[in-house]
């Protein structure tokens, strides 16, 4: 019986350290964003605010045009993954279940990206987009984010395609279906599962992304979060507080996000990482 | 138009808008890439030709080392972290008649979901050298080790590779820990009856029968802490001084900054062929045959 508990203890002790390490530094963050510079690293440091500062987050609100930020990134997302997700669907299809000669040397092509840092492209790109005019458009920055990320998507996509068995084709080619109405009405909605894994990807991919947007957006209209949140930075600094308050207003909603869809960005995780092995 | 015309065309239609855009986007950009690194230019005017001094350049700068060693450094600290403690998480929680595993999940799931640039922010309080949060664990705990983590010599690239393990380590952890649920409970029987103790059983099975989950891992994290740039960007901007550059901040600084982007090509041609050294070391240590149950 001893032996059990300690057992035990052994298990859930280390367990809930970790989570202690995950989840306090957000904790900390949420009641910081109600003190001010004193409390947080003097004489409050650990615990809740002893009052709370609601005003910290109508200075945020005030000077952080978080609607817009929020806007910019979800189109910059969205975009991203509706077309990465159109072309790789279409370029998969035709490299897992057509017969023409260059069906397999053009798939592993497409699989250049997932092996190069995007960082690479990055000189050229700029200055293909300074003489296409393209910078500081949602363009910009949606144009290599599709490009970069089509190897992961075909990458998933030809797998599942693969895996379907090849009587579905044959016996809607008898009926007379076209090659257009066979991948729109019956493969596309075969692999919804890959589908919505990529999607997951794609979008935190793209609502993340740092370096790329950082050289091609400087117009503050069209800036994406991240660099939002950082032109905040720049701005309000020392108000650790408000700073404070921007921080967890901006996590907020994807943290209930994840929380509605835990369970679907998990599966998405390992289908993908099971088609990659 | 006959069939075979009809279904070229369709073959034609479904491949080329996607081999068209990727290689105008990312595989021309990429041999650009390699070829300005041999090129003196500013991006404006026309680049003159300089052979490998670019590279003989990057030989003798200090930040160039510096850069080289922090991204290893980085890599280590996401593969000790992730990886390591990814793994230990994972098999304590596979084992049998635990409570609360979703909230466990959930609770080491919850940073991923964060902005790189909000956890870096978050971090840079955390360290502050007055009466950050880490600083202040310390002093409660009355150790005498507070210090400037984030400016000091020692200390700086590990605390930002630190923030960066912290952020993703439930990417690693959630795909260790469905690797090891998908082993079948059978394979451990017969252990268990010859009595072997829980961590060796799972250092003589589980381990083993991970390895092309590992092999995915592995490059994720060794690519993604070569590759590491917001977060200094945002916490130290590379400095003080050098020492928290990377070989993608150093192409930033050249290119964009100082606008010698036959240089920064250089970096980045670097770095590429470190990315690809260490694939291809992973796929070779790391078992090539697929497993099958």
């Amino acid at each position: 019986m001893l032996k059990r508990l300690t057992s035990r203890a052994l298990v859930y002790g280390p367990l809930s350290f970790f989570v202690l390490i995950s989840l306090y530094p957000l904790i900390w963050l949420l009641f910081y964003s109600f003190k001010n510079n004193e409390e947080i690293f003097s004489t409050n440091v650990f615990g809740i605010p002893k009052n709370w500062r609601f005003e910290n987050y109508n200075n945020a609100f005030g000077a952080f045009d978080l609607l817009a930020y929020f806007k910019n990134s979800l189109i910059v997302s969205i975009g991203t993954v509706v077309f990465t997700c159109i072309l790789a669907l279409m370029f998969s299809y035709a490299a897992a279940r057509m017969r023409w000669r260059f069906a397999n040397a053009s798939r592993i092509y497409m699989t250049v990206g997932m092996f190069i840092p995007m960082q690479i492209i990055l000189i050229p790109l700029l200055i293909m987009e300074r003489t296409m005019h393209l910078q500081n458009s949602y363009l910009a920055v949606i144009v290599p984010y599709v490009a970069f990320q089509l190897s992961f998507a075909t990458i998933i996509f030809y797998a599942f395609f693969r895996s379907l068995p090849y009587e579905i084709e044959e016996s809607a080619a008898i009926d007379g279906a076209s090659v257009y109405t066979i991948f729109f009405r019956i493969m596309v909605p075969l692999v919804k599962p890959a589908i919505a894994s990529v999607s997951i990807f794609v979008f935190l991919f793209s609502w993340n992304e740092f370096l790329i947007a950082l050289i091609m957006i400087s117009d503050n209209a069209l800036k994406t979060l991240p660099l939002g949140l950082l032109y905040f930075q720049t701005q309000f600094g020392s108000d650790w507080g408000a700073m404070g308050a921007v921080m967890v207003i901006s996590t907020v909603p994807t943290i209930l996000v994840y929380l509605l869809f835990s369970e679907q960005i998990e599966k998405a995780l390992s289908v993908s990482s099971a088609v990659k092995g | 138009m006959t069939h075979k015309a009809k279904y070229n065309l369709a073959l034609l239609i479904f491949t080329v808008p996607t081999l068209l855009f990727f290689t105008v986007i990312v595989i021309i950009p990429i041999l650009q890439t390699f070829q300005k690194s041999f090129f003196d230019w500013d991006g404006l005017s026309p680049a003159t030709f300089i052979g490998l001094d670019n590279y003989t350049r990057l030989l003798d700068d200090d930040t160039f080392w510096v850069s080289l060693k922090n991204g290893l450094i980085f890599a280590f600290v996401l593969v000790v972290y992730q990886i390591g403690i990814g793994t230990l998480l994972a098999i304590a929680l596979s084992s049998k008649g635990l409570k609360a595993h979703k909230f466990f999940r959930t609770s080491y799931f919850v940073p991923v979901v964060l902005s790189g640039v909000v956890v870096s922010q978050l971090w840079i309080a955390i360290y502050n050298a007055d009466g950050g949060l880490i600083n202040s664990v310390f002093a409660m705990l009355g150790f005498n080790y507070e210090q400037a983590w984030l400016s000091g010599e020692h200390t700086s690239i590990w605390a930002i590779a630190f923030s960066a393990a912290w952020h993703n380590l439930g990417i690693q952890f959630v795909l260790i820990y469905t690797a090891i649920k998908s082993i079948p409970e059978h394979l451990y029987e017969a252990a268990k009856i010859d009595g072997a103790p829980f961590w060796k059983m799972h250092w003589k099975i589980t381990i083993p029968l991970l390895s092309e989950t590992y092999k995915f891992c592995l490059i994720i994290a060794i690519t993604g802490g070569l590759n590491a740039f917001q977060n200094m960007y945002v916490m130290t901007n590379g400095g003080p001084g050098n020492i928290s550059f990377t070989l993608t901040f150093m192409m930033y600084k050249a290119a964009f900054r100082s606008g010698e982007y036959g240089y920064g090509s250089a970096a980045a041609a670097i770095l590429v062929i470190e990315c690809l050294l260490f694939t291809i070391l992973i796929n070779r240590f790391l078992a090539r045959e697929k497993i099958t149950y």
